[in-house]
């Protein structure tokens, strides 16, 4: 095991959840890839800790958890809103604060 | 070492089988739980690290709160397959996005290829009391910060959530 291994599936997990994010169109699953990419960050963050051999960058982890329960909390808030709004979880729908019309 | 070794492999395994799943899967009970799967990779992975306080807020924040929640919310929309989403192209979509993140990849490759070996850890790391020590030393105004983050969230979930909102 060395830290360039971690860093590679810390990397793989963020591509993933940018994949996630520009190609699906249901809300749930770009809520769940922000939350992959916000982990894949945590998960390189541990492993600089363990490299430089103190604790910091884990502290850095542990608020950020914090910040991912926050985060998870208001973005479900959101789509229960916009789920109650327009009965569809489809992101194409949501378009009230665009400017341009989609039809 | 071979032990290490071969944890870190399946756990590797489990956390991309899980967000591939998250990412590719039709129905999304599926992606929930394809999320709960990389989650727990993630924490044990944390253990692999020796950070057994992060494996532990880990289960506890991320798994037991953040995927019951989820979990919850899917369940209490309860949503048949005409609010479901058409994607037609669902699959062309994930192939060529992933091919346009590959120089992506490759650069974020390029700026951790050059990191060292992990050093030789001291006897209390990853615990409860070095890691308070580094929080309350060295994070005191992040951590406050936090602490009011977590509470405007607490409030904007419920405000944003109300149901007469939009009348």
């Amino acid at each position: 095991m060395s830290p360039l291994e971690f860093n590679i599936l810390s990397i793989a997990l963020f591509c993933i959840g940018i994949v996630g994010v520009i190609s699906r169109r249901n809300i749930f699953v770009i809520y769940m890839s922000v939350e992959l990419m916000l982990n894949a960050i945590n998960l390189i963050l541990a492993a600089f800790s363990k490299t430089n051999g103190n604790m910091n960058a884990s502290a850095i982890a542990l608020l950020m958890m914090a910040v991912i329960a926050a985060e998870a909390g208001v973005f479900l808030a959101i789509i229960m809103q916009l789920y109650r709004n327009k009965k569809s979880i489809d992101s194409n729908d949501h378009t009230s604060l665009s400017q341009k019309e989609f039809s | 070492m071979l032990l290490e070794n071969s944890i870190f492999a399946l756990l590797a395994i489990f956390l991309l089988i899980g967000s591939i799943t998250v990412i590719w899967a039709e129905s999304i009970i599926y992606s929930a739980f394809g999320f709960l799967t990389a989650l727990i990779a993630v924490a044990g992975l944390f253990a692999l690290l020796n950070n057994s306080f992060l494996f532990l807020a880990q289960l506890m924040v991320s798994v037991g709160a953040v995927v019951v929640l989820t979990l919850i919310v899917i369940m209490t929309m309860n949503l048949k397959d005409k609010n479901m989403p058409k994607e037609p192209y669902k699959n062309i979509w994930i192939v060529f996005s992933s091919l346009l993140l590959i120089p992506f990849a490759i650069m974020l490759y390029k700026g951790v290829s050059k990191i060292g070996n992990f050093k030789e850890i001291k006897e209390n790391f990853g615990d409860i009391k070095s890691m308070g020590e580094a929080l309350f030393n060295n994070w005191i105004l992040p951590f406050e910060i936090v602490s009011v983050l977590l509470l405007s969230a607490l409030v904007g979930a419920i405000i944003i959530g109300r149901k007469e909102l939009y009348r």
